[in-house]
């Protein structure tokens, strides 16, 4: 293997959210990409959260949501995260979400939203692409 | 900017302390960031907890904190999992047993890929251990990935090290093989609530019981019922402290000069291979060999 440093991301589902199939996908392909990957487990509050990505140092935060409440749940995360002073922590979010919130979230500052079904290779690439804000 | 860092490390910012245990993880800076904390505090146990994978370790390590936290006695985990030798990648998934308090600020939780096939923890521990200790926590917890077999390093690692076993994982004979019993000061027969339990205590008993024996404490405990927990911490805070009593001076001096030898060799496979040629060939003797080898290292 090259010498390249492994991306460390954290990935959570948030809230009372029990759909962890598509996470654990993605855990599985980004591990077999070489990332470290960080998976606290279900239910996580949004604080909780947060204190992970401080605490462990991540470069990237990849959010599950299936249950509809992401437009409550991700604003809310990224707004503790700026008071957390992880504002170069980039952000992704995962699931089911509407067409039409797609926009406001990445208003909000999300990088990307991947929803179902896309290729496990997109969402490699894409962080490789973008690598760490946060490591110089 | 390591400077800078330091300072803020100084100045108790936990996001300081998170990028310097990344930067050695990485194994960057190690001369810089060792020379700006100060060496391992005496006052500071340092727990590892090893055993087979599943056997509760996680759990076990996030009871342990809870209860340390009641206690108002701040904890530093650092919880190694497994990382590819083939991709590079890990899952880091131990925190998934361990408490989530997002608002607590006297716990800290540090997931660590350890190299599958080398030792039992991540690389450069021994400095996180340090960093953990310099910001304040009075407790540190190591936990090892589920290797459990023909591994010493987290005794050279750990003040105390608990050895996990469960019930129903094979027959005694497994115990006996290297490296479970003679690096463990006490052995946790944990998920004490199943079946088999006092018949595994009796059986791991018996062994130690046998002449040649250290002493070591065997403990039942149930993470799932919460029973046994105070008791092992109180039997863990009783033993004296391995490392606090050699950490400074000339042992610690020792253990960095083993390192660096350790490294060097690792780096000349080269200029090495003649001696253990001749070695092997019977032409030198293992100490005449020892001594050119030591001569090669240091010049």
């Amino acid at each position: 293997m090259e010498n390249r440093l492994p991306l460390r991301i954290v990935l959570a589902k948030v809230g009372l959210d029990g759909h962890d199939r598509g996470v654990k996908i993605v855990t599985r392909a980004l591990r077999d990409a070489g990332f470290h990957v960080i998976y606290p487990g279900l239910w996580q509050a949004p604080e909780a959260v947060v204190r992970t990505v401080a605490d462990e140092d991540a470069d990237w935060l990849g959010i599950s949501l299936l249950s509809g409440t992401h437009m409550t749940l991700v604003p809310r995360i990224l707004q503790l995260m700026k008071e957390a002073r992880l504002d170069n922590v980039g952000v992704l979010v995962g699931g089911i979400i509407p067409e039409a919130d797609i926009p406001k979230l990445l208003e909000l500052g999300v990088a990307r939203v991947f929803g179902p079904g896309t290729p496990l290779p997109e969402i490699i690439d894409f962080l490789r692409s973008q690598g760490s804000r946060t490591h110089a | 900017m390591l400077d800078d860092l330091v300072a803020r490390f100084r100045n108790h910012d936990r996001l300081a302390l998170a990028r310097l245990l990344t930067l050695v993880a990485r194994g960057e800076q190690l001369e810089a960031i060792s020379a700006a904390v100060e060496p391992r505090s005496s006052h500071t146990p340092v727990v590892a907890i090893t055993g087979n994978a599943g056997v509760g370790k996680s759990t076990l390590v996030g009871k342990l904190a809870e209860h340390l936290r009641a206690q108002g006695t701040s904890v530093a985990v650092l919880a190694c999992d497994p990382q590819s030798s083939l991709t590079g990648g890990a899952l880091l998934g131990d925190r998934v047993r361990m408490p989530s308090r997002p608002d607590d600020a006297g716990l800290y939780i540090r997931s660590l890929a350890a190299i599958s096939g080398n030792q039992a923890v991540a690389e450069h521990v021994e400095l996180m251990i340090r960093l953990l200790s310099a910001f304040g926590f009075d407790a540190i917890l190591l936990e090892t990935v589920g290797a459990g077999q023909g591994d010493t390093a987290v005794r050279e690692l750990a003040d105390v090290v608990v050895l996990l076993v469960q019930p129903e994982t094979g027959d005694e004979l497994q115990w006996e093989k290297a490296g479970l019993l003679e690096v463990s000061d006490i052995i946790v027969i944990h998920k004490a609530d199943l079946a088999g339990a006092e018949r595994l205590e009796s059986q791991v008993k018996e062994l130690l019981s046998l002449p040649g024996c250290r002493e070591v404490a065997v403990m039942r405990v149930s993470s799932a019922k919460n029973q046994g927990l105070a008791e092992l911490w109180t039997r863990i805070a009783g033993l004296p402290r391995r490392n606090a009593a050699i950490a400074s001076g000339a042992e610690q001096l020792l253990r960095r000069a083993q390192q660096l030898l350790a490294d060097r060799l690792q780096s000349h496979p080269l200029q090495v291979r003649p001696l253990l040629d001749r070695w092997q060939r019977q032409e030198l003797s293992e100490a005449q060999a020892a001594d050119e080898l030591l001569q090669l290292l240091t010049k």
